[in-house]
Order: C-alpha cells, then sequence, then structure tokens
C-alpha cells in the first residue's frame, strides 16, 4: 500500500490527540521522583506501593542508586537547583552540608511536634542549626562478630556478650593474635572497611577529638597526636602484629572473609546478619564493640534520612509523602524490608517481646542508649570523610601515618574554606 | 532561490552544525567556565583568573600533574610497541590466524568499567586467585593497586590489556596497504629480514603509526575509570590523575570552576603533546613539502 500525504498527516494528528490525551491524564496523578538507595527491589519498592495505596494520586518513581552513584547523581541534580528531586535519601551527616546550601527543606512544621516519638539520638544527625531537615529512617550499630569453630580451635573461650564486660582493643589484640594463621591465610581480625564511620570510635573511645568545634578545622585534630598514635595503633593491626588483612577497603571483602573461615573475628554493622546467613557452614557469635582500656566505650550510630528539595514542583505530594514516612506503619514495614536499627521508639517497645528479644538486639538497644556517638557535624562532611578516608586507606596499605594525616588535614582544611 | 554560493555550506551544515555542538560548544563551555566561581547558594560569579592561580600553588595539583604525565609518558610508547609487536605476529599467513587475531581484539569487547573490577578481583591480596598463583611459582604475593610503587604499573597493565588489541588493528590494516610490490623489490634486492622491517615496513607505517599514537594520547590524558573503581587515585597519590582531580573537584567538592580549570589544563596539555608527536611521525616528504 502506497501510503499518501493525507494519510500520513491523519497519522501525525492522531497519534498528537492520543499523546495529549495521555498528559491530560497524568496531570491528574502526580509523581515524585525519588533517588534511593539501590537496595534490592524487593526492600524499596514494598513501602514505595504501601504509600501510593494510602494516597491515592502520587506515584513515587524510585531511582535505586549504587551508594556513590546516589551521591554523585543527588550532587549534580541538587546543583542544579532545579525541581527534581522531589524527595530523596539523605545519608546523615550530609544533611549539613545539603542544608547549608539550601537543598533541603525545613521540616518543623512537618514533624516539629513529634519529636518525642524519636530515638533522641536519631535526630541529632537530621538536624542543622537547631533546625530538623531531613527525617530518620532508623539508626545503625556495630557489632563483633566472631567465629566460634575458629575460637574453638584455638582452645579460647567465647568472649562474653555481657556489654558492661565488653573487651578491650588490648585484649582483643591478643585473642587476634592467637586466631591468626599465616600457614593457612587464616587472619585474626578486621574492621568491615576503612571508612570514618568504621574507624572514628578508635580515636574517640581514647577522648580524642577528630574535629574542631566549629566543624571546620581538621588541623591540629584531623593530624593531632591522639588521632596519630590511634592511627599508628591501626596500622601495626596489618604491618607489626599482621592480625590484620591489607586491602579490606569494602564490606563485601570482608563479609566473604568471615563467611569462609579465613577471618576470625570481624567488627561490623547489623546489615551483617542477614550477610552472614547465606554461608550454610558458619557459626557465629556476637558481642559489644571493644574500647580502648582507660578510654570509654564508643559506637558509631547514624544512618539514612529523607528530606525534601525545597525546589519542588510538588510541594504538598512531597510532604505528604515524608509525613507518610514518620508514621507507626511505614517505619514498622520498612523495618520488616531492611533491620536497621528503628528511629521510632514505638517500632522498639511492639517489639520488644518478639524482634528484640535476640541478644544480638539487645547489646545494639544497649549501645543506642549509652555509647552511640554520631559522627561529626560539619556542612563540609563529604570533603571530610573524602580525604580521611583515603588517609585511612592509604595508612592500612602501609602509608606515612604522621605525613598522611597532616596531608589530609591540610586538604580538608582547603575545602572548608568555602563554608566559612 | 538560494544563492549558488551558500548552496555548498548548505551541504555543509549538518555536519558543521554537529561540529560546533557536540565540539566547540563544550570547550567553549568549558574555558568559560573555568573563569567561574560558585557560592554555596549557587550564585555564579566570575572571577577570571583565581581558579588557575589557585591550581598552581596547589601541591595536590602538580603532583596529580606528575602522575598524569608519568603515566602518559609510559602507556602511550607502551601500547603502540606492544600494538604494532602483535600487529607484525598476527599479519603472518596460516592456518587459524583468525583466531589468535580474535583472542587479541577479544578484551575490546569488555567495557573499561568491567575490565577494573573484573582485574580488581583477579589481583586481590585477600580473595583473588592470581596471588595464589604467584606463591605457587616463588615469587610471592603481590599488593598491585594497593602498593604505592605497583599501582600505577597495574592501572597501565590492564590499560594496555584492554587497549593493545583495539590499536592492533589500525596497524594491521596500514600493514596491509603495504603494497606487496615494495616487499618484493626488497627481497629480490636480498635484503634481509631485519633490513626490510627497519627500511621497508617501518617508514610506510609512519601514518597509521601516528594516528593511534595520537589518539591513543588523547585518550590516555582522560584515562579515568580504573582510578575511580580501583585506586580512588591512592595508595597515598599514586595513581591521583588530573582527570580524578577534575572529577572530585566537581563532584565531592562541589567546585565546578575549579574541575573545568583542570580540564582545561589538559585540553592544552594535550593540544601541545600531540603537536609534538604530529612533528616527530611526520616522514621525510612532508619535510621537503
Amino acid at each position: 500500500m502506497k501510503l499518501g500525504r493525507r494519510h500520513f498527516l491523519a497519522g501525525v494528528a492522531g497519534a498528537a490527540i492520543m499523546g495529549s490525551a495521555g498528559r491530560l491524564q497524568a496531570q491528574t496523578s502526580v509523581s515524585l521522583s525519588v533517588p534511593w538507595m539501590g537496595w534490592p527491589e524487593e526492600q524499596v519498592r514494598p513501602l514505595m506501593a504501601s504509600f501510593e495505596a494510602s494516597t491515592p494520586g502520587v506515584k513515587i518513581a524510585e531511582e535505586r542508586l549504587p551508594i556513590a552513584e546516589l551521591f554523585r547523581t543527588l550532587e549534580v541534580r541538587l546543583s542544579a537547583r532545579s525541581a527534581t528531586p522531589d524527595v530523596y535519601l539523605v545519608d546523615g551527616p550530609l544533611t549539613a552540608s545539603y542544608a547549608a546550601r539550601g537543598h533541603l527543606l525545613d521540616l518543623g512544621n512537618l514533624v516539629g511536634g513529634e519529636r518525642d516519638r524519636y530515638v533522641a539520638s536519631t535526630l541529632v544527625q537530621g538536624t542543622f542549626k537547631d533546625k530538623l531537615f531531613a527525617l530518620p529512617l532508623g539508626t545503625s550499630s556495630q557489632l563483633l562478630f566472631y567465629n566460634k569453630k575458629l575460637f574453638a580451635e584455638a582452645g579460647l573461650p567465647e568472649p562474653s556478650a555481657d556489654p558492661e564486660k565488653r573487651m578491650t582493643w588490648e585484649g582483643l589484640l591478643d585473642i587476634a593474635k592467637k586466631l591468626t594463621k599465616p600457614e593457612t591465610s587464616q587472619f585474626g581480625f578486621a574492621f568491615e572497611n576503612s571508612n570514618p564511620y568504621q574507624l572514628l570510635p578508635l580515636p574517640q573511645s581514647r577522648g580524642v577529638k577528630v574535629i574542631g568545634d566549629d566543624g571546620l578545622t581538621a588541623t591540629g585534630y584531623v593530624d593531632g597526636d591522639g588521632m596519630v598514635d590511634v592511627m599508628t595503633w591501626y596500622k601495626d593491626l596489618f604491618h607489626t602484629h599482621k592480625v590484620s588483612p591489607i586491602g579490606t577497603f569494602q564490606t563485601g571483602v570482608t563479609q566473604e572473609m568471615f563467611g569462609s573461615g579465613k577471618l576470625a573475628m570481624v567488627l561490623g554493622g547489623t546489615w551483617n546478619l542477614g550477610g552472614f546467613a547465606k554461608f550454610k557452614d558458619l557459626d557465629f557469635g556476637v558481642v559489644a564493640h571493644p574500647f580502648f582500656k582507660g578510654g570509654k566505650p564508643v559506637t558509631p550510630t547514624g544512618s539514612w534520612h529523607v528530606g525534601i528539595n525545597p525546589r519542588t514542583a510538588h510541594m504538598e505530594q512531597a510532604q505528604a509523602f515524608v509525613k507518610w514516612m514518620s508514621t507507626r506503619d511505614a517505619m514498622n514495614l520498612w523495618f520488616d524490608l531492611r533491620q536497621y536499627p528503628p528511629s521510632i521508639k514505638q517500632i522498639w517497645d511492639e517489639r520488644a517481646s518478639t524482634t528484640f528479644v535476640d541478644p544480638v538486639w539487645k547489646i545494639v538497644q544497649y549501645e543506642l542508649a549509652n555509647t552511640a556517638t554520631p559522627r561529626p557535624i560539619t556542612p563540609g562532611y563529604r570533603e571530610y570523610e573524602e580525604f580521611l578516608r583515603t588517609a585511612m586507606q592509604d595508612i592500612q596499605t602501609g602509608g606515612d601515618v604522621k605525613a598522611l594525616l597532616t596531608k589530609a588535614a591540610t586538604s580538608i582544611d582547603r575545602e572548608m574554606r568555602k563554608y566559612r | 532561490m538560494l544563492s549558488s554560493r551558500l548552496t555548498p555550506f548548505l551541504f555543509l551544515a549538518p555536519a558543521l552544525i554537529g561540529l560546533v555542538v557536540f565540539r566547540l560548544a563544550p570547550i567553549g563551555i568549558a574555558v568559560a567556565g573555568s573563569m567561574t566561581g560558585t557560592s554555596l547558594m549557587g550564585d555564579l560569579s566570575f572571577v577570571g583568573l583565581e581558579n588557575f592561580a589557585y591550581l598552581f600553588t596547589d601541591a595536590e595539583f602538580w603532583s596529580s600533574l606528575q602522575v598524569t604525565l608519568l603515566f602518559n609518558l609510559i602507556i602511550n610508547p607502551l601500547q603502540l610497541a606492544v600494538a604494532f609487536a602483535l600487529a607484525l605476529l598476527v599479519f603472518q599467513q596460516g592456518r587459524a590466524i583468525w583466531f589468535y587475531r580474535l583472542l587479541l581484539v577479544l578484551p575490546m569487547a569488555v567495557s573499561t568499567g568491567l575490565s577494573a573490577v573484573l582485574f580488581g578481583l583477579f589481583l586481590d591480596g585477600n580473595l583473588g586467585p592470581f596471588n595464589g598463583f604467584l606463591e605457587w611459582i616463588g615469587i610471592g604475593a603481590q599488593a598491585f593497586h594497593r602498593n604505592q610503587d605497583q599501582a600505577l604499573g597495574t592501572l597501565i597493565g590492564i590499560a594496555t590489556w584492554k587497549g593493545a588489541g583495539y590499536w592492533m588493528l589500525f596497524l594491521l590494516a596500514g600493514l596491509y596497504s603495504i603494497p606487496s610490490s615494495v616487499q618484493e623489490a626488497a627481497l629480490i634486492d636480498g635484503a634481509t629480514p631485519w633490513q626490510r622491517f627497519r627500511l621497508v615496513t617501518l617508514p610506510l607505517m609512519r601514518k597509521p603509526m601516528a594516528f593511534v599514537l595520537v589518539a591513543d594520547t588523547a585518550i590516555n590524558f582522560l584515562f579515568f575509570a580504573p582510578v575511580y573503581i580501583l585506586t580512588s587515585g591512592g595508595p597515598s597519590g599514586s595513581t591521583s590523575v588530573l582527570m580524578y582531580q577534575a572529577y572530585l573537584s566537581a563532584f565531592t567538592f562541589s567546585d565546578l570552576g575549579r574541575s573545568l580549570a583542570i580540564s582545561t589544563i589538559l585540553l592544552m596539555i594535550i593540544l601541545i603533546i600531540v603537536a609534538l608527536e604530529l612533528r616527530l611521525l611526520r616522514s621525510p616528504e612532508d619535510h621537503a613539502a
């Protein structure tokens, strides 16, 4: 059949009409652009679907992105100061960074009157200059996991699960030496990764300040004597005592090593409880985070928050979504999907005689109430973390501790100038 | 009616527009952007040469420049030499020669990012299989990209694994374009294989070699993905190339002006080095002209 011009034009017109009809329909239902962490779809979609079911006419177009990609995507889109994303996932310590640059809506009117519903420490990282900018979706804590079989092989008694009788780092090192067997590439101990989140409790346990009071000064803190001492201790784990495997920068590596019996102890987050479940032969115990003799127990904390782009074109719907996220039902579902320690007290209470009977959760509860210490609150956390992480990794691979920390401090101060 | 003088431009327009949109405009934007600064609240301002002045007093920039130059000083001649050697090897006639060519070209099909991830797993000090092999043959485990002295070399190795087969294709095409009559004439004159290579093959390969060197240089100065994926510029800055610094400036330090200043400096360096390379590889006939 020959396609005549008239037919062609009719087709184009028809398509245009149908297209505009589709647009009309779309206008009755708002779709929110929501960058999210790249967790498995079955841990993300049910949460969004539950909101969509509760709020007709609003759809959530979540984008699941790997962590580094998420930060980069947010940086690019927020810097462009456009109307999207509407709502986005905020890493706790980045709240100040986004808020200082006008990328977060003050949530004071939305949930301001409900502060009492939250575990107090979880609100801290969503707060900048006394205003709540990002709603906590949960928090986090770190535990010491140990392989029961390897302990038995080495003739070592299992450590106490009582947080009051937690190990000292000095004691842990002695045990780690006994659990290290170079001939079979078995290591005694590792931090699950080498991020500041993981390692800052080391200096903090000795009472060392990790940033100046203004939140903008690194020189004298990041490269102070206390920090140099502690990071030298850290370096010795790898290079003098050789109880820790070099190159353990990422959780995936340590999880695999612990799961396959090449690592006797690992300090890691509650997410490892699920992560270790795939190793059928692994029999592990869990005890509290160690501390330095003479110092105080300190555990890392903080987690994901959710915030609103103040430039969103769908303010009403975006607020409805975040408000819904603060409800008991949403947070209860969220805990079922991903087991972050809840930020809402009600969830802790409701599950007290079920989920949280597990001794592991008893430890987590103790830490959150007594030892949890948030990361530094500074608009420059992204820069602070970047340089400190690099230095910590370079120290692990054998670099000069003092020189690396001095370089990191200088670089952090250089990048912090713009926030002064 | 359009005048006949405008007609050629009409036909050239699609190409010219493409050239402006995809080549000149981005360069213009980068150079102009390198002279701007952005405030915390997103206000753009003209700062002149401030970004450049800052970079020139920044120790990190100079060390990164040094790493970038060292990386290129090694990788470009190396890739050219390896690609040429491979091209000569598979230029032979023989049974199943296609199979060997296929093997050499295969890494091209793996994306740069993926090849970095694969090598990361392969060379990993704790879980990777390669160190087990090295221990077995008695060399002992190596840290590779986790060692300050080996990291840059490891990245060069990965890039060459992926790139050599690709550049080999161009050189192989060049070898085929040498008229067999020239080779035969040399053979009849009693030239040894070495003489035929040095006095016939090599001079006639100048043009394809120049192309490969220039294109390879431009690509390697923009080398980024394996640094981002494997080393994050470390250990201790030993792989922190300028492209990585540009990335950090834009996406971690929210300083687009500085990032564009680094890009502009890179562009200048590439222009200068490519000009030098073209001059070096000019054939004698061109000199006479």
